[in-house]
């Protein structure tokens, strides 16, 4: 009746597949997080920890993994987004929100320019961090992804923009996070009103925090 | 009471249209919306002008007939009702009210406020049905569905077929509508037959169309003359992917 390739673009195989990579994406970032968190720890325990990562075999299976899911997530969308737009050729006069219940907010409006951005500002992230200056951990051997990091966010317009793209990451999983449950279906009287307020929750605490570390990076570095 | 409008008139399916001014003066109160509008016409009519096209029928809420967006909104400003049950208390004395018809590549304007909806017709066709046994009719309550059951499946089977789920949606989507059918159906013995089938078949004919997917904002829900709760499209979805999976569709 249909092929398998079918059933993923179709317009319910891509919202599946959205939703799938997305909280793949989302539960990368809760890691990333909490891994990032360490830094507070002191120069010692964060390099250590980002040691442990870089010298793990399975890292580069996984880094692969993840790379091939944000490419289909934002393939996906991008495509979805270009589809929708030529289901109303001719737009409104005049269009306003519907209210409750409806959960459109500006968040869930610009989802395809958070998403842009974020891929933007992710190859900027990879490329200062990832791939960013090898500075050796005095007498460790190891690499002293502590330093890099201060000496990153020494500059305030870097600062700057990594608050506001985090910004735009907390817009993003504000809408994304119970969108992404929806996707897949899963709905529950009692727990999707739960769910949702979750989401925006996870939206700002991570963001936050995220932002936290930008700012005390620059404290921190403008007092040593 | 006196209000003016901005309504779109289009001559024909191909011919552009524009938002041109009509006033309504002294219509009252207790008008709906559409007789309001039969105002208008009347006097239209009557200066030898051409009638505003716009469609109705029941004109009690039932048939999804009428489907005009007011002032940005399918079915104007009222919740959980349709344009026919509007009624022009809603307004103020000099309000300006737009009046246009649904938007989407699916739904092509005929002729003003009327569009042709036909696209919904073919997702019927295409499994929104039921296989049933010839010969005399069957006893009312010869099969047994539980209370919760039937509740849930009456809720979704409660669309219309309006449209104005598509017109709400910034994709112009039918997946409110859509799921609604296959959410009645699937949930029912009657409707187990073609379930997997059904599903796969709507979706595809769905996208054929022209409708887009569903970024689940959930305006769709909130215009919905019948309230149908988009956890009917988390339930599609649900049936897909058992489809794919457990049916091998």
């Amino acid at each position: 009746m249909t092929t398998r390739v079918r059933v993923f673009s179709s317009s319910v195989g891509t919202k599946l597949l959205i939703g799938i990579t997305g909280l793949a994406l989302f539960l990368y970032l809760v890691l990333h997080i909490g891994g990032n968190l360490m830094v507070f720890l002191g120069r010692d325990v964060f390099n250590q920890y980002s040691h442990m990562l870089l010298s793990n075999p399975l890292i580069p299976v996984i880094e692969i993994g993840l790379v091939l899911i944000f490419l289909l997530h934002v393939y996906k969308t991008i495509t979805m987004f270009l589809g929708n737009r030529k289901a109303r050729p001719i737009p409104y006069e005049q269009k306003k929100y519907a209210g409750a219940p409806s959960r459109k907010t500006l968040a869930s409006s610009t989802m395809i320019l958070s998403g842009l951005w974020l891929l933007v500002f992710v190859i900027i992230h990879v490329s200062t961090f990832k791939y960013g200056t090898e500075y050796e951990a005095p007498g460790t051997g190891i690499r002293d992804l502590y330093r890099l990091e201060l000496e990153n966010f020494s500059n305030p317009l870097t600062v700057g923009f990594y608050v506001l793209s985090m910004l735009v990451v907390g817009s993003h999983l504000r809408h994304g996070v119970a969108s992404a449950f929806q996707s897949l279906g899963a709905t529950h009287p009692r727990w999707t009103p739960r769910l949702l307020v979750a989401g925006k929750v996870a939206a700002a605490v991570i963001a936050g925090l995220f932002m936290a570390i930008a700012v005390w990076a620059y404290a921190t570095g403008a007092r040593s | 009471m006196r209000l003016n409008l901005k309504i779109w008139r289009q001559a024909g399916p191909g011919a552009a249209g524009r938002l041109e001014d009509y006033t309504a003066s002294d219509v009252s109160s207790d008008m709906s919306f559409l007789e309001m509008l039969d105002v208008v016409n009347d006097s239209l009519v009557r200066q030898g002008k051409d009638a505003i096209a716009f469609d109705s029928d029941c004109r009690e809420g039932i048939c999804g007939m009428c489907s005009l967006v007011i002032n940005g909104v399918p079915h104007g400003p009222d919740r959980g009702t349709t344009v026919c049950q509007l009624h022009l208390r809603r307004f103020k004395e000099g309000d300006t009210i737009t009046v246009e018809p649904w938007r989407a590549r699916a739904f092509p304007v005929i002729k003003d406020l009327v569009v042709d909806r036909s696209a919904f017709d073919r997702i019927i066709i295409a499994g929104g049905y039921v296989s049933v046994n010839c010969g005399g009719a069957p006893d009312g309550n010869a099969i047994l569905i539980p209370k919760e059951i039937s509740e849930t499946a009456m809720d979704s089977a409660a669309c219309i077929g309006c449209g104005a789920c598509v017109a709400a949606c910034k994709n112009a989507s039918a997946h409110l509508f859509m799921s609604a059918k296959i959410s009645h159906l699937s949930l029912l013995p009657q409707g187990q037959v073609e379930r997997y089938r059904r599903v796969v078949a709507m979706i595809e004919q769905a996208d054929a169309d022209g409708f887009g997917s569903c970024s689940n904002e959930g305006e769709c829900e909130a215009v919905c003359p019948k309230e149908i709760s988009i956890s009917n499209i988390a339930r599609m979805t649900r049936e897909y992917v058992r489809a794919m999976l457990v049916a091998g569709k």
